[in-house]
């Protein structure tokens, strides 16, 4: 074989090669360690700190068991009136990860560790990064486009938010006797 | 060929199939049902409450694979293709409708009366409840006089729904809770309802009534033959007669081996769509414009109702999120005196947190973190959202059609259809004095509360469709008589929805069974009973 025709043939077969998914693959499926570390250091500035520190952790905890959860390429629910085939794209983990690093990276740049800068700084960190991935509105639950965004739709769209928000015991979409839906919400305790 | 011979052949696998099927088994024990469903049996209620939660936590669909990618039209409502039809996934209203629907005609000189007396509908509105095992509460208009009570009393209003009921009441309207297909009790082997409040897309009890546990009940004592994953693509007639001898199609498995279904009655069960679209694929050189066809309006007639929406706030304090699926409805708009404008809607409450959600950014843009956003969220949520929805009456052209489209085909070389749905002229002539009267009516609502309406908007589809196949007296003007049996062709039913002349003013399901009910007494007669 020629040297050309030998280059050509491997030219040939590169360009049929699956470097997309081969990219994929490169791409983290579960978040690094430091991409946790650095989501519990954000989370007391976006998650409600009254809910205290375990709260606050807890919630980010089942975050990332969601992240886990998180399967590629299924069928979405097809609507009612206008149906149309949607299945769920690739995992987020790739995306929150590099967001992630970036909002550390923007922190070093303000002069240190994301806890230490005060809160303005960091409400201007994080609108500038939201805005980069056009997040305008919360969410209704986490959709991918930016880590923090996704977060607190994980909180804010929960039925325990929505119990802490009313100080009561509603209980959204929580299996319960329908008996106790017919009073009153007790206080939330 | 596989040739399968039965004495009825049921043609989908949707609600009024299963009812059908279940009424059938009962009257004539010793008779062969066979039921063929183009989509697949989903009967993995175990997992249903996984699904629910990955369909809450990452809008993954519940209802796995329930949809045949190559076997959609333009213009429906719902993808769904499956053992249980659109049923697995309604909200299980139960609605009937009222003695004005059947009499349009004679009544207002609108649109055309159905062939039935309301007194015989009526009877089987009672069954298809018990059979439902409806919820409910008797109206609180006498006009809506019921011959049984409901099966199971009313689901107990929320608290927010007693706080909604007595404001709206104070309108003048009277409100009843929503009669529903959902247990409050377990029933027919399914659960007591749990108040998950995803109805409209799964029940993990089984509270709600689905047709999947219905086929399953039927199938396991061999009372009936479910073939699913099978698609009917035509029906054949006798060479000299004419009467459908088979149904002739192909498994899912089996793409180049088809298979026949051989019957003395053949029943047409597939819903609005699908309905018309069999009969229009089965021609012949003696009937070119497909079977049951020779008044020429099967796919014409399509039907279903407008509506209308708007959000209220209100000074009444309620916790959004108790019972979010369950509503009130007012029937006051059923009835309209002979000598007013023309105009029929049902009314409709439900609790809501519309304009009430959790924001990430103020008006102004100010990007809320943490607390703040939680203090911005409950700021927000003093008094209360109210949803209101009026279902309004409207009646299809001769050219509100199911068309076959050519440039859509299915694995099999199949035209699929095309649904356009348009009114007639006095529908039009009156929209614009229809829409004022819904809004003045939600104002009226709004305003009795210190409220104001928020927002107002207007479907873009109508919703339980049905026509297609319109019942009758005339085979000159309609498809099939009142029992669904097809004019041209007596073996041959269509039963439901497609049947239906004009689509009123509220939910239609529990009339689509009813009718449908009504259907398998005469088609019961067909075949002598046991002695």
């Amino acid at each position: 074989m020629q040297r050309r025709t030998l280059l050509q043939w491997v030219a040939s077969c590169a360009a049929v090669l699956p470097f997309q998914r081969l990219r994929l693959l490169a791409q983290p499926r579960e978040l690094t360690p430091d991409a946790i570390a650095m989501l519990h250091e954000i989370s007391p500035t976006v998650l409600p700190a009254s809910l205290g520190a375990e709260r606050v952790r807890a919630t980010v905890d089942k975050f990332v068991q969601w992240t886990r959860g998180y399967r590629e390429g299924v069928a979405m629910t097809h609507g009612y009136g206008h149906p149309r085939l949607q299945k769920t794209g690739a995992s987020p983990v790739a995306g929150y990860v590099s967001q992630l690093a970036a909002l550390d990276a923007d922190a070093r740049a303000k002069g240190g560790r994301w806890s230490s800068l005060g809160l303005e700084t960091r409400r201007t960190l994080l609108d500038a990064a939201l805005t980069k991935a056009s997040v305008r509105a919360l969410p209704p639950r986490p959709m991918g486009q930016h880590v923090v965004a996704d977060l607190m739709a994980f909180y804010f769209r929960s039925s325990e938010a929505n119990d802490v928000c009313y100080s009561a015991m509603i209980q959204r979409e929580v299996c319960r006797p329908i008996a106790v839906t017919i009073r009153r919400p007790e206080p939330l305790r | 060929m596989p040739v399968h011979e039965t004495d009825i052949c049921i043609i989908g696998g949707g609600i009024t199939s299963a009812m059908l099927a279940q009424k059938l088994s009962e009257l004539r024990s010793g008779v062969h049902v066979t039921v063929v469903e183009a989509g697949r049996s989903i009967f993995d209620t175990q997992n249903r409450g996984r699904y629910r939660e990955r369909a809450n936590d990452y809008g993954e669909h519940p209802w796995h694979d329930d949809y045949i990618e190559d076997q959609q039209a333009a213009g429906i409502i719902s993808m769904t293709m499956a053992v249980g039809g659109l049923a697995l996934h309604w909200g299980g209203a139960c609605n009937r409708f009222s003695e004005e629907d059947l009499r349009l005609e004679s009544m207002y000189g609108l649109a055309y009366d159905w062939p039935i007396e309301w007194q015989d509908l009526e009877r089987y509105y009672c069954e298809a409840e018990r059979r439902l095992n409806v919820s409910g509460e008797p109206s609180a208009y006498a006009a809506d006089r019921r011959s049984q009570p409901y099966p199971q009393g009313p689901i107990p209003l929320s608290y927010n729904l007693q706080i909604l009921k007595a404001w709206a009441e104070k309108s003048g309207l009277k409100f009843d809770g929503l009669p529903m297909a959902r247990n409050l009790t377990p029933f027919g082997g399914r659960g007591a309802c749990c108040v998950y409040d995803t109805c409209g897309e799964v029940c993990p009890s089984g509270a709600r009534y689905s047709p999947d546990f219905t086929f399953r009940q039927l199938m396991e004592p061999k009372k009936i033959v479910l073939h699913d994953r099978t698609l009917v693509r035509r029906l054949v007639l006798d060479d000299r007669r004419p009467t459908v001898v088979a149904a002739q199609g192909f498994h899912q498995d089996r793409p180049t081996d088809p298979v026949e279904y051989r019957a003395k009655t053949f029943v047409i069960a597939s819903g609005y769509c699908w309905s018309s679209h069999l009969l229009l694929l089965s021609s012949n050189s003696r009937f070119p414009n497909g079977l049951a066809n020779s008044s020429g309006l099967v796919g014409r007639y399509m039907n279903g109702h407008r509506f209308i929406s708007a959000t209220a706030n209100i000074d009444d304090q309620t916790f959004p999120g108790q019972n979010m699926t369950h509503s009130l409805i007012s029937r006051e708009y059923f009835r309209c005196p002979a000598d007013k404008p023309f105009v029929r809607h049902d009314t409709r409450v439900w609790e809501s947190s519309a304009g009430r959600d959790p924001r990430l950014r103020t008006p102004e843009g100010k990007l809320l973190l943490g607390d703040e956003l939680m203090a911005d969220w409950r700021s927000r949520t003093k008094g209360s959202s109210v949803r209101l929805r009026a279902y309004v009456d409207v009646h299809p052209s001769a050219d509100s059609r199911l068309t076959l489209d050519g440039s859509k085909k299915n694995r099999y070389g199949d035209p699929m259809p095309t649904i356009e749905h348009h009114f007639d002229e006095a529908t039009l002539a009156r929209e614009a004095a229809t829409k004022v009267h819904v809004l003045n009516v939600f104002g009226t609502l709004a305003r009795a509360s210190n409220g104001r309406i928020a927002g107002t908007s207007e479907g873009d589809y109508l919703d339980h469709p049905g026509g297609g196949c319109r019942m009758g007296s005339d085979p000159a003007t309609s498809v099939c008589d009142s029992f669904g049996r097809t004019h041209d062709h007596a073996n041959l039913f269509v039963v439901g929805a497609p049947t239906t002349p004009t689509g009123g003013c509220t939910n239609g399901t529990l009339t689509f069974v009813a009718l449908t009910l009504r259907s398998a007494d005469e088609i019961a007669r067909g075949f002598p009973a046991r002695r």
